[in-house]
């Protein structure tokens, strides 16, 4: 029997039940009912990812379409750090000890440690998958995909790497594949994405590769591919649930390179036997320690680069998981040699004798020689005008007595005060030669410039002149001696010493001009780029790609040379072979062509080390026969440009010349290639030792 | 009703207007049959990314069927020879709380609030809650006016499994038993003025407990991210989008992706309501919160109906336990309330909780039904 005031309690507890359900319902009405787009928006970066695919880099192939860089897929085991994040902290140190030990025990040695620094690593963004083991052999991939309740968060993945089938072959030119940093990052933002050619524009993400140097570097925008997109759908632990949008990747186009492959691995192969073979001895000035060398095959012409060696090199395969601090040092360590340098054109050297042809075209400009008034008695040294004391006096390398020389034969026999006279009666005369007649031929040529060539790093080494020099000592008066330029100070430059630097690849640009008779072609090393029609089948198999983009030859300025002079210094590039007291005779009657080879020996000197030897110079070489291959040689502390460049030159030419050139060997094939190899070697030793330097 | 009086005897006692059979309340009863099958549907939801089996489903249904049994028998008794025996039922009641402090109870997530008998888990704070509201219904049912002594003696048998519960630790338990308990207390006629110093006492000893230390970390975070919405927790902010992406009518039946990727945790018990929410939207939900309200309304009208004192706090306690478990449950889910793990009637996971609902609503049936007798 209930009372009144029970029935009013009971009321009240009505009363409060209904208004807790009213606030039931409002609040469910203000979410449910209100905006609800707002909730649908955050949910779906919960459970929504959009997966950004890289897709493959184009592939770089030499002029006949071999491929010097290939992809291949690498099995990377990674950390998606979002369902990690949500573990406890012991549940998620028990899965890194799990996960380390398992991949340890599959044969993939990996630290506890290792897991816990890329946890932690904030480099990558949240969003972002942390690689933390990869080359991982294909069972560790099952094994992990069999049991993801056991590895929350842990996922594998396949990458894409660069692979290089010739190994370390043109390396240095090619350059290599490293993780996009910030200001790389910043250089493709917005409106200076890189697009392909219908106007996609290829997008990058922190993690994605990016040029590095070389081709790989200057060509980035046509190698890298459109990426892909997936979007797809995970549950709380980051398992897939579905796919709900794709676009796939577009392969990025193939790059071909003027070089040939087999030239390219001959002169490497010629090039290391030749430094190696140096290296410890004795010469002139000191120890031959030849720290690096180079060798430029330029089609002249054209410009195109038909080879570009550069010692000492390095393997690229070893960098395609990234770079550790160690091995970046090992990489640019002087005491190495520097192996990621190219010093075909980041190398810049006094070019000695090679520089003579330039000289002898101011003298001729000027009309301190010409026809009838070329001739001069080479006594051994050369003495100033009006000069008295010990620095009057300059003299031919060993104070040889050369006797009568015309313009040729100066060449031949590189005399050296021929050159001094004229770079005195120039300088003496300057009221009507001006300052600088020999550099502005030099600069002609194109030296003191980058050459422009389609490879990123060029120094543009240095043709030096009066007004250089003050304007450098007013800027620094400390450091230099004086801001003053003297009559010997042209001298010297007259026979490329003193200040004028050259890199190897400029010397090759400098023949090349000569050998066109003065059409001087930018140096190119891509050919064209072109898209594979079936990705399945070998990029370069005719019939298999279309051309995106063609690279056609670039004359970039021609050089007045009249005939007669011309023919003058022909003869002298070929007497240098062909004449018997030519400084490159004996290296020539050694290992000779199966046509004639012209051109110059150098031995620069340098202060305090071993002489340079550099040689330049081209095949065949004839009046009127078209030139095919221009060769510089050029390698440091190495002894006489005679000695040493010349034969270097003529051996890797030689089999060009005769159609031996030894296919260039891929590295599962590196067995049928060591004989070649210790055969080239043996050459190169018994080539050291011949004539005089010059 | 049919079979009922096909199977009794003809004559005078089918007419018998004093049979309990014939008061059942049919609207309550429908009420919760609509909340089950409800239940089962959003367990299905909600379990089968990691049950294909549907073993989630069959277990619940296992103990609805067991419910529905328990609930028959119990409203066919007399609550009042039930309420009889209540000293020897809350004194099983206690004894169940003090033993899953020993080591026969099992640890679950920090809180030391279940016996595992194999295959089931049983949890037994869930039936002392029964045993407290009979216990304080015969008490205070038996005197018209409760004086002092009669306060004291009802604040005890409620203060017993509170403490207990508390020492699981299971805070939202302990909280269920004080706001049945003090929804009793205002119906069985405590003066207001003992209320309101209760009120005072309740209010100074959880500032107490909050700045003591004596809860855990956890469970203080959890109380103060509901006052503070920045520091919200994972679990409620996974809620919250679930059902708010919900909008009106929901993505439908196992299509919410926030369900389906396992989002919100503990989805198939606490956060139950989510899968209305996301599935079903703001019609579904509300269908189901009036479900709820019909259950609770019912058994406030028993409270209302009921032939005596015991009955009438037997049924506001159920109402009470209800209300709150209802209000708690979707209240943490929806964002009002903070979190702490009390299942929602009849449609959480969870056997101990499905059949001592069964069993609440067995006893307001049995009060209801007995209001002639």
């Amino acid at each position: 029997m209930n009372t009144s005031s029970t029935q009013v309690r009971l009321s009240g507890i009505g009363i409060v039940a209904v208004c807790l359900f009213a606030a039931l319902f409002v609040r469910l009405w203000f979410l449910q009912g209100v905006d609800p787009q707002r909730f649908e928006a955050a949910t779906e970066s919960n459970r929504l990812r959009v997966i950004h695919e890289e897709g493959p880099r184009g592939r770089i192939l030499d002029r006949n379409g071999r491929v010097l860089v290939d992809n291949r897929t690498t099995i990377v085991v990674a950390l998606d750090r979002e369902p990690l994040r949500r573990l406890e902290e012991d549940e998620r140190a028990a899965v890194f000890v799990d996960l380390a030990d398992t991949l340890t025990e599959l044969g993939v040695p990996t630290k506890v440690s290792t897991v816990e620094r890329r946890y932690g690593d904030v480099r990558y963004s949240p969003q972002e998958y942390v690689p933390v083991a990869d080359e991982v052999p294909e069972d560790v991939e099952l094994y992990l995909a069999e049991r993801a309740d056991r590895f929350p968060g842990v996922v594998v993945e396949r990458r894409t790497v660069r692979s290089y089938p010739y190994g370390s072959l043109a390396a240095q030119f090619v350059g290599y594949v490293g993780e996009v940093n910030e200001d790389e990052l910043a250089s493709v933002e917005g409106e200076a994405v890189p697009r392909a050619q219908d106007g996609t524009p290829k997008e990058y993400q922190p993690g994605d590769s990016f040029g590095k140097g070389g081709i790989e570097s200057s060509e980035e925008a046509t190698l890298r591919a459109v990426p892909g997109r997936r979007t797809i759908e995970v549950n709380a632990r980051g398992e897939l649930l579905g796919e709900l949008e794709r676009t796939d990747a577009r392969p990025g186009d193939d790059v071909w390179l003027s070089i040939d492959l087999d030239l390219q691995a001959h002169a490497e192969r010629l090039l290391a036997a030749k430094i190696r073979s140096l290296r410890g001895r004795e010469g002139g000035e000191g120890t031959l320690n030849a720290p690096q060398g180079s060798v430029v095959v330029i089609e002249p012409g054209t410009g195109q680069i038909l080879a570009m060696a550069s010692y000492p090199s390095y393997n690229p395969s070893i960098l395609v998981n990234g770079i550790s601090t160690d091995l970046w040092e090992q990489l640019n360590d002087p005491n190495n040699g520097r192996p990621l340098y190219n010093w075909a054109l980041q190398g810049a050297y006094a070019p000695g004798s090679t520089f003579k042809p330039v000289t002898a075209l101011a003298g001729w400009r000027a009309g301190v020689i010409g026809p009838g008034n070329e001739e001069y008695d080479d006594a051994g040294t050369y003495r100033l005008q009006n000069c008295e004391g010990a620095g009057c006096t300059f003299q031919n390398a060993g104070r040889k007595k050369l006797g009568t020389v015309d313009l040729a034969r100066s060449l031949a026999v590189s005399s050296d005060t021929y050159y001094y006279r004229l770079a005195e009666l120039m300088w003496l005369n300057r009221w009507q030669f001006g300052d600088h007649p020999i550099q502005d031929v030099a600069t002609e040529f194109g030296l003191g410039a980058p050459t422009g060539i389609d490879l990123p790093g060029e120094t543009s080494g240095r043709v030096p002149t009066p007004e250089q020099r003050r304007a450098a000592f007013e800027s620094n008066p400390e450091v230099f001696l004086t801001g003053d330029w003297f009559t010997g100070d042209t001298v010297i430059t007259s026979i490329g010493q003193g200040d004028v630097l050259v890199t190897p690849l400029q010397l090759a640009e400098l023949y090349a001009t000569i050998a066109t008779g003065g059409v001087r072609y930018r140096p190119q090393v891509i050919s064209q780029v072109t898209r594979p029609i079936d990705p399945a089948e070998p990029p370069g198999e005719p019939g298999n790609f279309e051309v995106v983009r063609t690279v056609t030859p670039e004359e970039v300025g021609r050089v007045e040379m009249d005939d007669d002079f011309y023919l003058r210094v022909l003869a002298g590039l070929i007497g240098v072979t062909q004449e018997e007291d030519g400084t490159a005779s004996r290296s020539w009657s050694a290992s000779p062509t199966a046509w004639t080879m012209g051109g110059k020996t150098g031995t620069a000197q340098v202060a305090g080390k071993a002489d340079s030897a550099l040689f330049a110079g081209w095949g065949p070489i004839a009046a009127g026969v078209d030139p095919e291959y221009v060769i510089s040689v050029v390698i440091p502390e190495a002894g006489f440009g005679g000695d040493v460049a010349a034969p270097l030159a003529f051996r890797i030419l030689a089999p060009a010349s005769d159609g031996t050139l030894p296919t260039a060997c891929t590295i599962a094939a590196a067995g049928q290639c060591r004989e070649a190899e210790s055969s080239a070697a043996q050459a190169s030793l018994n080539d050291v030792g011949s004539g005089g330097p010059g | 009703m049919t079979l009922e009086r096909a199977a009794a005897p003809p004559g005078f006692r089918s007419r018998n207007l004093g049979d309990p059979r014939r008061h059942v309340d049919v609207v309550l009863a429908a009420a919760v049959a609509g909340v089950l099958v409800f239940g089962l549907v959003l367990v299905y939801s909600a379990t089968r990314r990691f049950d294909d089996g549907n073993g989630y489903v069959l277990r619940q249904l296992f103990f609805a069927v067991a419910g529905v049994g328990a609930a028959t028998v119990v409203s066919l008794v007399d609550y009042r020879k039930v309420a009889d025996w209540w000293q020897a039922l809350y004194a099983v009641g206690v004894v169940m709380l003090v033993g899953v402090l020993t080591p026969l109870g099992t640890v679950v997530n920090g809180t030391s609030g279940w016996y595992r008998l194999g295959p089931i888990a049983l949890q037994p704070a869930e039936f002392a809650k029964l045993a407290t509201i009979l216990a304080i219904a015969a008490y205070l049912g038996s005197v018209d006016e409760v004086d002092l002594r009669r306060l004291a003696g009802a604040l005890g048998l409620l203060g017993v499994p509170v403490v207990l519960t508390l020492l699981q630790p299971d805070l939202g338990s302990a909280l269920v038993f004080i706001v049945l308990g003090m929804g009793m207390l205002v119906v069985a006629g405590v003066r207001m003025k003992h209320l309101g110093v209760l009120v005072t006492l309740g209010i100074v000893a959880i500032l107490v407990i909050l700045n003591s230390g004596a809860l855990d970390d956890y469970q203080t975070e959890r109380l103060t991210s509901f006052v503070s919405p920045d520091g919200q927790s994972y679990n409620v902010d996974q809620a919250q989008k679930a059902i708010g992406s919900g909008g009106l009518t929901g993505f439908g039946l196992t299509n919410g992706p926030q369900t389906r990727g396992g989002y919100v945790p503990e989805q198939q018990t606490d956060f139950i309501f989510t899968v209305v929410g996301e599935e079903f939207g703001f019609v579904g939900s509300s269908l189901l919160l009036v479900l709820l309200g019909v259950v609770v309304w019912r058994c406030w009208r028993a409270a209302q109906l009921a032939a005596d004192q015991t009955g009438t706090l037997l049924c506001v306690g159920v109402t009470c336990m209800f209300l709150f478990h209802i209000f708690e449950n979707i209240g943490m889910a929806i964002g009002i309330m903070p979190v702490t793990g009390i299942p929602l009637p009849f449609v959480s996971y969870g056997g101990s909780s499905l059949l001592a609902s069964f069993v609440a609503v067995g006893l307001v049936q049995s009060v209801h039904m007995h209001r002639f007798s």
